[in-house]
């Protein structure tokens, strides 16, 4: 299917369908390595970085033109990008070790003025009419459909060699990106490996330039791998995540643009990318948006439930209650809805049971369910006392039972540890405290 | 692997540290005994965590040498395990608690060379020391405090080091997670290896530690916790510092009762 779209973009000359296949492959190893690099450019919180790099492209884009003799040859061009994004990168490192700028400002600074001269000399290049010059401005926003095949073959191999040299050092790289301090302390070359991967980064910045742009071209590096994290807990499974929405994007991008006359690829990749950064932000499962909301609400009718049955097993000891009792006695947003829950179980398994128009009380199983409810809150509040960390790691809002998740031997001696505690407390008759202070708990 | 010698196993000679102009550490001139829980103490901002680092070769020395175990510190690299400060990290990074005790075997495995089914038994072991073999496969993030620094004290103790450096390992950390480090790090004194500490707690040093440095950018004293802790060296560390008088006082009383 793409390659019809790729094809229809080329209505001057036939392109053999061959030509089309290459540069398609091409993107996507493109989209593919971007995503896959950039993991390490937003965990090490090197994106704008990155940026300062690809916005130092065009300087070096038009110098290679004029040194090239007005050739329009892309690895020369490139050849030229790369080498004012690392001259960028090499500014921002020294700027950031010899001058008191903070790291941001220190981008700004190295982006505006690579940017500025790299915009200012492209544009004399295009006003005295170099012959050959009318295509530099592609190198702005990205455009795909004048790609040869020889091209895109040099940028698909660029891209696969430097994923191939992230696989190699995956170990390395996660070590220094997680905690470069123990990293440097346990004798890695900490520095080395940080440039290392931020030249990485800038390699594929010059090597996304076609497909996105100076100015969109961080969005491929930064947008995939923060899309993935969305969906995976581990390094491991983010990197090749993060290279296929990256792939899907620069190819999707390519394919609507060389549909479109004149469209850059550029924001088409852009939009793509976000496309799939905004459903998962919204989907994906724990981190999501929605599953945060669901979780949220599902927390709050919970501990209405919870806090509901508990506050009818104390009204029922007096006989039938109303509805008004029990929300008067556990109040809080939720509380109407989790009774009408509750009035709604009788359906199933009574929990409560009708003993007038509003007159209620607990059926033999809500009575059960209560019960079991206050006792594990009062295990749980031991835990909280006695063992703060385990409660910590294990307690959830729908009060699970203490023993099932701790284990029935660690429960036991977690009571006997608080009730040694309560012992101690009384033999030791008040002792930080002056007598005649007032103390808390003068027994209930 | 135990030490082999009996000399010092850290020594600081005449350690100056400065951050552009301002000296934070001065003169520090220090020596530390093998095979013992050694607590460097001091108030915030003493240059305790940098002294740490000087030992590490993480901050450049102004003046002065360190050695480990006799020798300098490129030689003995291998030998020394760090625990670094646990808001050092970002703990919503994408790794498992398997994953981060791992990392302690990397310097052994060197270059390229990818963990394997030793280094997973080494790290499950290591995990196990800490109390933590339930929670090997879970992200680090959704750990307590306590849990995630013993995550750390789990990834030192796969580095299988004779020197170990720990930097505030109970900050934020509650009782349980306390006593269970604490323990950790008496095994592996009685294994004949050196711990050494950076503590803000006084009240927990009498109970714990052999000896002592009392630092405020200078050495104020150091030896065994008994003859250290009197209330005239605490008043010339913490000089000035008055919302710290009465921890003081509290650790004076406890460090005066015989245990």
């Amino acid at each position: 299917m793409i390659l019809a779209v790729v094809d229809d973009s080329f209505p001057a000359a036939w392109i053999p369908p061959y030509n089309t296949l290459v540069v398609a492959a091409g993107v996507a190893s493109v989209g593919f390595a971007a995503g896959v690099v950039g993991c390490f450019a937003v965990l090490r919180r090197r994106a704008l970085a990155g940026d300062a790099a690809a916005h130092a492209t065009l300087l070096g884009v038009g110098l290679a033109f004029l040194l090239g003799g007005g050739r329009r040859d892309l690895p020369l061009l490139l050849a030229g990008a790369l080498s004012t994004a690392i001259a960028a990168l090499l500014g921002l490192v020294l700027i950031g070790r010899w001058t008191r700028t903070r790291d941001d400002a220190a981008t700004a600074i190295v982006l505006g003025v690579s940017f500025g001269a790299g915009i200012t000399l492209l544009s004399g290049i295009s006003a005295r009419g170099i012959p050959g010059s009318a295509g530099l401005e592609q190198f702005l926003l990205g455009h795909t459909a004048g790609l040869t095949a020889a091209d895109a073959t040099i940028l698909g191999v660029m891209s696969l060699l430097v994923v191939g040299i992230v696989a190699l050092f995956l170990k390395e790289s996660t070590l220094v990106a997680f905690d470069p301090l123990f990293a440097a302390a346990s004798g890695w070359p900490v520095t080395l490996i940080d440039y290392a991967l931020v030249v990485l980064v800038a390699v594929m910045v010059v090597v996304g330039l076609p497909a996105a742009g100076a100015v969109l071209v961080t969005a491929l590096v930064v947008i995939p791998p923060v899309t993935a994290r969305q969906w995976t807990d581990s390094v491991g499974v983010m990197l090749p995540l993060a290279g296929l929405f990256g792939l899907v994007a620069a190819l999707s991008g390519v394919a609507v643009s060389s549909a479109v006359p004149r469209m850059p690829t550029g924001p088409l990749v852009v939009i793509a990318a976000s496309i799939l950064l905004t459903i998962s932000l919204l989907i994906a499962p724990r981190r999501g948006g929605l599953a945060r909301w669901l979780q949220a609400r599902r927390t709050v009718a919970a501990w209405a439930d919870g806090r509901l049955l508990e506050v009818a097993l104390r009204l029922d000891g007096d006989g039938p209650f109303t509805r008004e009792q029990l929300l008067a006695r556990a109040p809080g947003a939720a509380a109407d809805s989790a009774f009408k829950r509750l009035v709604r179980s009788a359906a199933i398994e009574p929990v409560v049971t009708r003993a007038g128009t509003d007159a209620w009380r607990l059926a033999v199983w809500g009575r059960e369910l209560a019960a079991e409810r206050s006792r594990r809150v009062a295990a749980w509040t031991e835990v909280l006392e006695a063992a703060r960390e385990d409660a910590r790691g294990h307690l959830t809002i729908d009060v699970p039972s203490p023993e099932a998740i701790l284990g029935a031997a660690r429960m036991k001696a977690i009571r006997e540890s608080a009730a040694a505690e309560r012992v101690a407390g009384e033999a030791r008759p008040g002792q930080p405290w002056q007598p005649g202070q007032p103390m808390g708990g003068a027994g209930g | 692997m135990t030490m082999s010698t009996t000399s010092a196993g850290l020594e600081f000679h005449d350690v100056t540290v400065a951050y552009g102009r301002r000296p934070v550490l001065w003169n520090v001139d220090l020596t530390v005994p093998g095979a013992c829980l050694f607590g460097i103490i001091g108030p915030n901002g003493a240059g305790k965590s940098t002294l740490l680092k000087a030992a590490l070769g993480l901050v450049p020395l102004a003046g002065g040498e360190v050695r480990i175990l006799g020798a300098p510190l490129e030689q003995v690299r291998a030998r020394v395990g760090y625990v670094p400060q646990r808001e050092s990290v970002d703990w919503d990074f994408p790794v498992t608690v398997t994953d981060v005790v791992l990392m302690g075997t990397y310097a052994r495995l060197g270059w390229l060379r990818r963990p394997g089914p030793r280094e997973r038994s080494l790290a499950a072991e290591c995990l196990d020391r800490v109390g933590l073999a339930d929670v090997a496969d879970r992200q680090i993030g959704r750990l307590s405090g306590g849990q995630q620094q013993r995550v750390f004290l789990a990834r030192a103790l796969a580095q299988q080091a004779d020197v170990y450096f720990l930097d505030e390992p109970m900050a934020g950390v509650d009782a349980r997670s306390q006593e269970r480090i604490f323990r950790v790090l008496s095994e592996l004194r009685a294994e004949g290896r050196l711990v050494v500490i950076v503590h803000h707690d006084l009240r927990s040093v009498a109970e714990w530690f052999d000896a002592v440095a009392l630092i405020d950018m200078r050495l104020v004293a150091t030896g065994p916790v008994a003859e250290v802790l009197t209330p005239e060296n605490l008043r010339r560390t913490y000089a000035g510092r008055l919302d710290l008088l009465d921890e003081i006082g509290r650790a004076v009383a406890e460090g005066g009762r015989t245990p």
